[in-house]
């Protein structure tokens, strides 16, 4: 298991990214499997930079990456004051697709095999199966 | 990340060199903000060049779409992957742009 902690600076999300993705290609796993886990990876970081921690600089994202035979395991903590998912609107009903924002939440929950929320949302455990 | 742009019969067609993402949907919504006028009543965006496309780059093509229709245009996205178009289905974008893997 790894464990980083980053700098709330979203210039600094490719770059936590890049290692888990060479990792991943390097174990062979498949390039669809590698997108989905690309996309839902990032987009809990920007959450938890932009939603979670406000874009504040004094913050803190931590981020724990385990790559297992079968299955990689993601969890990506932010220091902000939390949010019940349950509260987001669904994006793909008709009066939200012209909405700006929103789909980050759905596309993790899509593209992940299990997705769980702790500590009232400030931490997200994400797993995805690699067979 | 470049974006080149041609005119072809009234077709205005932009290629976005590489992703759209958290990295760059800024400068992409930017330049699109400053290129679309109302001469603009067809175009097409080819993305055959864009491996990833995160949520700020879905954001970036919805309000590129809004802006064409702002213009009484029509918008089209050509050469998605798989795996982009994917995410045009799964967020049910599908149903708002007209996409095409060719």
């Amino acid at each position: 298991m790894i464990k980083t902690t980053i700098e709330n600076d979203s210039h600094l999300l490719k770059e936590a990214s890049k290692d888990l993705i060479k990792a991943l290609k390097e174990k062979g796993v498949r390039e669809s499997t590698i997108f989905d886990i690309h996309v839902g990876f990032e987009e809990a970081l920007r959450n938890a930079m932009i939603h979670g921690n406000k874009q504040d600089p004094s913050k803190k994202v931590t981020v724990e990456t385990e790559i297992m035979d079968n299955e990689v395991r993601i969890q990506v903590e932010d220091e902000g004051d939390g949010f019940d998912p349950k509260d987001l609107p669904d994006p793909t009903q008709d009066e939200n697709l012209l909405k700006e924002s929103g789909r980050g939440v759905y596309l993790i929950r899509h593209l992940m095999d299990e997705v769980r929320y702790e500590n009232d949302g400030r931490r997200v455990i994400m797993k995805k199966s690699l067979t | 990340m470049a974006i080149s742009a041609e005119e072809k019969n009234g077709v205005f067609i932009y290629k976005v060199d590489g992703n759209i993402d958290i990295s760059n949907s800024p400068d992409v919504k930017k330049y699109f903000d400053n290129a679309i006028t109302d001469k603009h009543k067809e175009v097409i965006i080819n993305l055959e060049s864009a491996d990833y496309v995160d949520s700020s780059g879905l954001a970036t093509l919805v309000e590129i779409l809004k802006n064409v229709r702002a213009h009484q245009g029509k918008l089209k996205l050509v050469g998605l992957s798989d795996k982009v178009k994917g995410l045009f289905e799964i967020t049910k974008l599908d149903k708002l742009f007209n996409i095409s893997t060719e």
